[in-house]
């Protein structure tokens, strides 16, 4: 009966996040395993949305990229939003950016990252308007041809600091 | 198994070949495949009788995508030297990579047997007790791995956790305190060391020692040894709760002000004020009411607050409420507050709500009102939410008018479209509704929501070709097709969509292709947790792997696999009532599109095939390693196989077994059981599910069938059932239905208590056909679901004619123009002529129509190579 929500870590969320898998408006499928493996290794970094049936509306799947991994990038511990969508019918409800939000304080409480990067399209106005708008990144480069149809990719970042 | 075990003589190798023995094995656990094989073959030469080099040598072989020539040399070696731990642990290998657990798990317990305290053979045993639910062996296993080498800290928790699922939470407790005291120097912010910590406090509570818990959790976070912040903050205050702390109330509004849309949190200040939602409302509501005023942009709180509000109460809280989503063109708003419509009253409120919004900013109304705004979105938000409740209440013509109303003054706005189209659905228009559900996605055709939409739509109207067409834009172009492409992917939607087509079509074998897929995507799902057991462990994540450890075992309670499980069976219960149904020829209609399917599928294998031969060919000069996961193989491309499986009873028995215990509340499944238990002859097993399905819903249509067909089934017999099991089904059936009543009297009874529900008349129909009425009687009894007091609904009435259909009923026709006149809207009772040019109708683009988005193809997934790398066999 509550409506939409982003429900807390300690229920099963993060297994309501192995059902969002089969959402239908993924911009891209993921396999199950892709899924499990992240929820597994950063539990704490991927949050849902649900609405009153218990179905996921929307969701962020994120990950970090420890010193080692990072070092042709400058070498800072930082976080990566893998991918991040909202259900069509339930937008303009701000859920995105609480999703964003709520996953880049994770990121920098949990593991200190030092900023926070992403890729997305060229093309997709919305989500770039979002993440610099809304959120605060900056398109820190371009890489050509990274996605599948040969679309180029900005990849944004934004530095991290206490949010709360 | 680097380690060489005894010196039977058999095993013997001199020192050049010894030392080749061992570079094979790290030539192998380095994936050095052609090198290894070379070094193996370096050795048999002289011994090609040494067991343990025929193993690896298969192994390798394995690897290399040679499999039966690999396994072959394995069961030789293995016939070489039945003593070496080798040869059984390389079978257990392969035995796992066919998924074979039970079997792999045989094989390495022998292995073990000739080396006690080989590591990499513990290990591996220990995953697969854990795949299996083997747990007291697993405490075995963890117990004898830490014992071995307790400074590995993983092998303290994993034997906690071992302990944990076997049941024990206080020697996991004993484990992870022992575990604590070998610590020396913890650095600040260790993220593992966190997670374990976590895991201690959560063994803590449940063992119900919530106030330790909260020490352990307090000194821990005041350490910074505990770094995930909101799990501090949620395991805190849930433990004031219990231990009813007057610290608890802070804690939860800590909570809520850290994610002020969280349900749970509220739900978790409100039972910890001692308030029950359903019975202190209007304590509740004050509360939340303040949480609103503190946070006014936070929706839930508001929300919650009109399910608790009624009345004027209720009338004032829900006037902003929908005002504001409407000012903002919140298009979530009328699935927001659907849920609320199970109370009249409230459902009439947000009519009142909305058709005054309306009226007063519609462009009409020449004074506009002072207190709502004259926005002209707001008057469009007002048109589309008013569509979606008329639409909801059945009132299709009404929620179109508004749609029109709508689409005149804004035409580029897709949800108009999909609102239409779900409309059009919902009247039975089909057709009418995949072309608007496709104007809708011409309106923005980077959005695969929309695009998905249309393709399902499609799929509805019978359109099966033309829906993967829309798929294929989003599919990966190099896939052998678009479906291929989606069941790679493990897409539910797609399969269960495309068998449901096939099913309505006829073409039940390829119906039962999509379904047997969807089964394999579940199977999938719980071969996926194998690696885990390990990597878990490893990163010290065990509270979530806990949780997915339930989840699993839960897996097949999942809505879409109990679609296809019920969709399956019920094929198959009607193969086997009428086998003539598996020889493939399908009812009229579709012949066409079946023969293009089946050249379509033929065609497909034979590409898939090619491509299989053109990547073994060169297997011997490539280093590549294929795993040692069997690939799935296709082999039945049309289903052909499936529809003519000589027990069809049994491929139904197998998708609703896992049923049985985990979907028992469902009526369905029941129902699907008890069809399957009768004909396999399980007469205990379909009376416990008729008993069942009783206690949930005993008037329900389709229970009422299968009541009266036991009854029957019984009385038919040739010789009575033997005991014991005779006598209790009959007891049990009698507990249903006392046997002193006729089954005639009690249908005609059901009929005359719901002698306006069209799926009671239907049931009663049904009935009569299985005591052996008169088809004509049937028949009459069908057709009165056409009056005009009864409720009938298109998804009723076409249930109804695949029932005249299958009992050859020569009044199909005349039915069809019925529901044809009296389904204005519908499109689903067309003739075969109308159909056809409906189908060509629905594929003419309308007016608007914009940029056409062409692929996009899926995003590089590095992360699967990473879990491999760490998870990869080694030997």
């Amino acid at each position: 009966m509550q409506g939409i929500s982003l429900p807390s870590r300690s229920s099963d969320e993060t297994l309501i996040l192995l059902k969002a898998g089969n959402l239908v408006n993924l911009p891209e499928n993921y396999l199950m395993k892709f899924w499990m493996y992240h929820i597994m290794t950063w539990p704490q970094l991927s949050f849902v949305a649900e609405n009153d049936k218990g179905h996921i509306v929307g969701y962020v799947l994120a990950k970090m990229y420890d010193e080692e991994e990072s070092e042709e990038k400058g070498g800072d511990i930082h976080g990566h939003v893998n991918s991040i969508s909202v259900l069509r019918s339930y937008r303009r409800l701000g859920l995105a950016k609480r999703l964003m939000m709520l996953s880049q304080d994770a990121m920098y409480s949990v593991y200190k990252a030092k900023y926070v990067s992403l890729h997305v399209r060229k093309s997709n106005l919305a989500a770039i308007g979002l993440y610099r708008d809304t959120l605060g990144f900056e398109v820190a480069e371009v890489e050509k041809k990274y996605y599948g149809d040969g679309e180029d990719a900005y990849v944004m970042k934004l530095v991290l600091k206490n949010q709360s | 198994m680097s380690k060489r075990g005894g010196t039977t003589p058999n095993r013997f190798l001199p020192p050049k070949e010894s030392s080749l023995f061992k570079e094979l094995l790290s030539l192998y656990e380095t994936k050095q495949l052609k090198k290894g094989l070379k070094t193996a073959d370096q050795i048999l030469k002289k011994y090609p009788e040494h067991g343990e080099t025929l193993c690896m040598k298969g192994l390798v072989l394995v690897h290399m995508g040679r499999r039966e020539e690999g396994i072959e040399l394995v069961r030789k070696g293995i016939r070489m030297d039945l003593a070496s731990h080798i040869v059984w642990h390389v079978f257990g290998l392969i035995q796992k990579g066919e998924k074979k657990y039970e079997e792999a798990l045989k094989s390495y317990t022998q292995a073990l047997r000739f080396d006690k305290e080989n590591m990499n053979l513990l290990r591996d045993v220990a995953q697969l007790q854990t795949q299996l639910r083997l747990y007291d062996g697993l405490v075995e296993t963890r117990y004898m791995l830490l014992r071995l080498r307790p400074t590995a800290r993983q092998n303290w928790i994993a034997l906690a956790v071992a302990y944990h699922l076997s049941g024990n939470l206080a020697e996991a407790k004993k484990v992870l305190v022992e575990y604590e005291k070998t610590l020396k120097n913890v650095p600040h912010y260790d993220v593992e060391h966190s997670e374990m910590l976590l895991y201690h406090v959560r063994v803590l509570e449940e063992l119900e020692q919530h106030s330790e818990a909260l020490a352990l959790l307090d000194v821990s976070a005041k350490d910074r040894a505990i770094v995930d912040k909101t799990a501090i903050m949620e395991v805190r205050a849930r433990l004031l709760s219990k231990l009813e702390s007057d610290e608890a109330e802070h804690a939860w509004k800590v909570l809520i002000e850290h994610n002020p849309e969280c349900y749970d949190y509220y739900k978790g200040y409100l039972s910890n004020q001692g308030l029950n939602i359903d019975e202190n409302p209007a304590e509740a509501l004050a509360i939340l009411r303040e949480f609103s005023t503190q946070f006014p942009k936070a929706n839930v709180p508001r929300r919650l607050s009109l399910s608790l509000a009624s009345g004027e109460e209720f009338q004032a809280l829900a006037e902003p409420y929908v005002l504001s989503a409407l000012k903002k063109g919140i298009p979530s708003l009328f699935v927001d507050v659907k849920s609320l419509y199970t109370d009249p009253a409230k459902l009439k409120s947000f009519e009142d709500i909305a058709e005054s919004i309306h009226k007063d900013t519609s462009p009409d109304t020449s004074v506009a009102s002072s207190s709502v705004s004259t926005e002209p979105t707001t008057y469009l938000w007002s048109l589309y939410f008013l569509a979606q409740h008329y639409s909801y209440l059945s009132q299709y013509a009404k929620a179109l008018e508004l749609l029109d109303l709508a689409l005149a003054h804004t035409p580029t706005l897709p949800e108009l479209y999909t609102c239409r189209a779900r409309t059009l659905k919902r009247a039975g228009d089909f057709h009418g509704a995949s072309r608007a559900m496709e104007d809708a996605r011409l309106l923005d055709g980077q959005d695969r929501f929309l695009n998905t939409k249309s393709a399902k739509y499609r799929m509805r109207a019978g359109l099966i070709d033309e829906a993967s067409a829309l798929l294929g834009l989003f599919t990966k172009k190099d896939a052998p097709s678009p479906g291929a492409d989606l069941e790679e992917m493990q897409s539910l939607f797609y399969l269960l969509e495309e068998g449901d087509a096939h099913r309505r079509a006829g073409r039940l074998n390829l119906a039962l292709k999509k379904y047997a897929a969807v089964q394999r995507v579940f199977d999938d799902y719980e071969d996926d947790q194998y690696d885990f057991h390990g990597y878990s462990l490893r990163k010290f994540t065990v509270n979530i792997y806990l949780n997915v450890l339930d989840w699993e075992d839960h897996l097949r309670s999942h809505p879409s696999y109990i679609k296809a499980a019920l969709a399956a069976s019920r094929i198959y219960v009607d193969i086997f009532d009428d086998p003539k149904l598996a020889s493939g020829h399908v009812d009229g209609d579709a012949t066409d599109a079946e023969k293009k399917a089946k050249k379509k599928a033929k065609k497909a294998q034979k590409e898939k095939e090619d491509a299989a031969k053109k990547a073994a060919a060169p297997a011997t000069s490539t280093n590549e390693d294929k795993g040692l996961d069997v690939p799935y193989k296709d082999d039945d491309p049309d289903g052909m196989k499936l529809l003519s499986a000589p027990e069809p009873l049994e491929l139904a028995w197998k998708l609703l077994q896992p049923l049985t215990t985990l979907a028992q509340d469902n009526i369905e499944v029941l129902i699907a059981i008890y069809d399957v238990a009768i004909r396999r002859r399980k007469y205990l097993q379909a009376a416990r599910a008729l008993a069942r399905a009783r206690a949930l819903d005993s008037e329900y249509p389709d229970l009422h069938v299968r009541i009266v067909h036991a009854r029957h089934f019984v009385s038919v017999l040739p010789e009575p059932m033997p005991p014991p099991v005779g006598p209790i089904f009959i007891e049990t059936l009698g507990k249903i239905l006392s046997e002193d009543v006729s089954l005639e009297t009690y249908n005609s009874q059901f009929l005359q208590n719901h002698s306006t529900s069209a799926q009671a008349i239907f049931a009663a129909a049904q009935t009569s056909r299985v005591l052996g009425a008169p088809l004509q009687e049937v028949e009459d009894l069908i057709f009165t679901t056409l009056r005009d007091e009864v409720r009938l609904d298109v998804k009723t009435a076409l249930e109804i004619s695949s029932f005249l259909k299958k009992i050859k009923s020569p009044r199909v026709n005349e039915l069809h123009q019925a529901l044809d006149a009296k389904f204005t809207l519908s499109t689903a009772f067309k003739t075969p002529d109308e159909l056809a040019k409906l189908r060509e109708w629905v594929l003419t683009t309308s007016s608007n129509s914009s940029s056409e988005r062409t692929g996009n193809g899926a995003a590089p997934m590095e992360n699967e190579a990473e879990l491999g790398k760490e998870t990869g066999e080694s030997v």
